[in-house]
């Protein structure tokens, strides 16, 4: 390796360093130059490796895992592992600091303890359903339309977080003001909205919606759309109350003799809210908004009282129609849905830690025990 | 004209008067020490000096632009007179060429690399050179009061004003904070500092304010204060503190 090692910079007497920002060429160069091809093939040649490995486990024990039989899987997998190992190349080159901070075995072991142990689960679910004990043709034949129900969620949730999170800044924000008219409407917003049950948000917002647009003369079809996110948007409003009260808790967190430095050194009050004052309350605010997002991903449940065909609104439907066909199939079907939650928060909260992580401030956290 | 003034500045918070009536003259690069008891409004006549606190009455001058004036924008002021605090306020979130850049980029509108240069000339000038990328937590009292004075100082102001800068430090501490600043008084920096370090103010500064309940009491030459009291109170405080 000829960069230094990882934060040797500090002992280092430095010297005015350019930030380095991104470039046509440079990534070009980049894509040219030896060094970044040697761990991206590298990640490929271990992921086809474990493509192959995979098959042969495949092939001796369970004749169920035919789609790593096919030539896609292997070639979906050396693209991924090109990319990935690509992407973890660049970094490493050009934002050392920060590929140390992000690409640890600490940060993406779980990751992949956690794929592995979804394949085996997967060879142990085919295994005890060749035993006559876990149905997997019935499992399998709910797949696809949980998975359309899981798409609608994320759909849903990619709706809501930024909705809420938007919301719940300006309205958190409005209550740290000076201004008595943004502070109080901020706190009856806060008060209104968490104390609602959301199920009533929901049902009173797309109902509103329902009755004020009957006989507008919009066809029934975009009618009934509106109101289906009439819905989310009310969860949305739903959501950000509560992050109003983890962003102002991190503003008011910020000591005042930060905001006095920065008055002292000239700087507006509004800038100073922006480079001085929300960085260091977003810090704070973090853990509590990720679960705060982890919560309002489980309270899109909700909608499916409204007809929204998400992962719980199908998983309902698909239920209904299973104790026909399988006495146990609500089990079944339940499990699959769970799993899928738990990816759709994972993926969620795994990407705020990674967030946590750039925020992290050198010295000022807690010793760690 | 002096290079700063201030006539019948007047303060209260609510009933409390802090200030009450207070002239002050500050010469061009002239060092300027302010002691007095705690409670005495010392450090409110520092904010008000830069408006960090609007004084309620009274006029301040800058080179004989009147700072009081309404029209005037405070964060113009203040970028023309530096301030250093008690308790440092560094940015905690960035590193120390960040905090010290941060004025520059935002206040000035200085080009990034331009406000680097600026802010490792500057952390330089303090001795820290070799702290460029150091965040506030990982340094020393001593090595954060000389971060804040760097940050005062990229501003290039034409007054800096320390609030008693180094209450909150160990001894040693104290000894590194007050070289950078009797450095700065050699240099002709035009500085008012409020202190309870004797020894700093007998030695360093060219005038000597005693201020107490809100008034000035006495000013004049370190010696004239120190040796040569010429009120009861200031005898008194004198006794007290020297002995």
């Amino acid at each position: 390796m000829t960069e230094a090692p990882i934060g040797s910079s500090r002992d280092v007497p430095a010297l005015p360093k350019k930030r380095r920002r991104f470039s046509g060429r440079r990534l070009l160069r980049a894509l040219l130059d030896l060094k970044l091809w040697v761990p991206a093939l590298a990640a490929a040649g271990i992921a086809v490796a474990a493509a192959f490995v995979f098959l042969l486990v495949g092939l001796a024990g369970f004749y169920g895992a035919a789609w790593l039989r096919n030539y896609e899987a292997f070639l979906v997998t050396a693209v991924i592992g090109l990319a990935a190992g690509l992407v973890v190349g660049w970094t490493r080159r050009y934002h050392p600091r920060a590929a140390a901070r992000i690409f640890t075995w600490k940060a993406w072991g779980s990751v992949i303890v956690g794929s592995l142990a979804t394949y085996w689960g997967i060879v142990f679910l085919i295994g005890l359903g060749r035993l006559h004990v876990y149905r997997l043709a019935f499992a399998e034949s709910q797949v696809a339309p949980i998975l359309s129900g899981f798409y609608t969620s994320l759909e849903v949730v990619a709706v809501i977080i930024p909705l809420g999170f938007g919301l719940g800044f300006l309205v958190g924000w409005a209550r740290t003001t000076k201004s008595l008219i943004l502070r109080g409407l901020a706190a009856y917003y806060v008060d209104f909205f968490r104390s609602m049950p959301p199920i009533a948000l929901i049902f009173f917002a797309s109902l509103i919606g329902a009755l004020s647009l009957k006989g507008s003369g919009i066809d029934q079809f975009t009618v009934y759309h509106i109101t289906l996110w009439l819905g989310v948007v009310a969860l949305g409003f739903h959501t950000a109350a509560y992050q109003a009260e983890i962003i102002r808790a991190g503003i008011l967190s910020v000591p005042a003799g930060q905001t006095e430095a920065a008055d002292a050194v000239g700087i507006s009050k509004i800038r100073s809210m922006f480079v001085v004052v929300l960085p260091q309350a977003f810090r704070i605010s973090l853990p509590p908004l990720g679960n705060e997002f982890s919560s309002v991903i489980k309270d899109t449940s909700l909608l499916s009282v409204i007809g929204w065909f998400e992962l719980s609104g199908v998983g309902f439907t698909l239920v209904s129609e299973s104790y026909s066909v399988y006495l146990w199939g609500s089990v079944v079907i339940w499990i699959e849905v769970a799993m899928l939650y738990f990816v759709l928060t994972y993926l969620v909260t795994r990407t705020v830690r990674v967030i946590e992580d750039l925020f992290k401030v050198p010295g000022l956290e807690v010793a760690r025990l | 004209m002096s290079h700063l003034s201030a006539r019948g500045l007047r303060k209260s918070f609510g009933t409390l008067e802090v200030l009450r009536g207070v002239d002050i003259d500050i010469e061009l690069g002239e060092a300027l020490c302010i002691i007095g008891p705690s409670g005495s409004g010392k450090s409110t006549l520092l904010r008000c000096l830069n408006l960090l606190i609007r004084p309620d009455a009274g006029e301040i001058y800058l080179d004989s632009v009147k700072l009081t004036n309404p029209k005037i924008r405070p964060e113009w002021v203040r970028q023309q007179i530096g301030m250093v605090f008690q308790s440092f306020n560094l940015f905690t979130h960035l590193n120390t060429t960040k905090n010290v850049m941060l004025g520059l980029r935002h206040a000035k509108k200085v080009s990034r690399s331009k406000a680097r240069e600026k802010a490792i000339f500057e952390l330089n000038r303090v001795g820290l050179g070799d702290k460029l990328d150091a965040f506030p937590a990982q340094l020393s009292g001593g090595q954060q009061q000389r971060v804040a004075i760097a940050r005062a100082l990229a501003m290039d102001p034409k007054v800096i004003l320390f609030d008693e800068p180094t209450s909150a430090l160990d001894p040693e501490s104290i000894h590194e904070v007050l070289a950078v600043m009797a450095q700065l008084a050699h240099e002709k920096m035009t500085m008012a500092v409020v202190t309870h370090e004797m020894g700093f103010a007998r030695e360093v500064s060219d005038q000597v304010v005693f201020f107490d309940a809100g008034k000035i009491l006495e000013s004049g030459t370190p010696s004239d204060i120190f040796d040569h009291p010429k009120s009861e109170r200031t005898r008194a405080f004198m006794d007290k503190i020297l002995r």
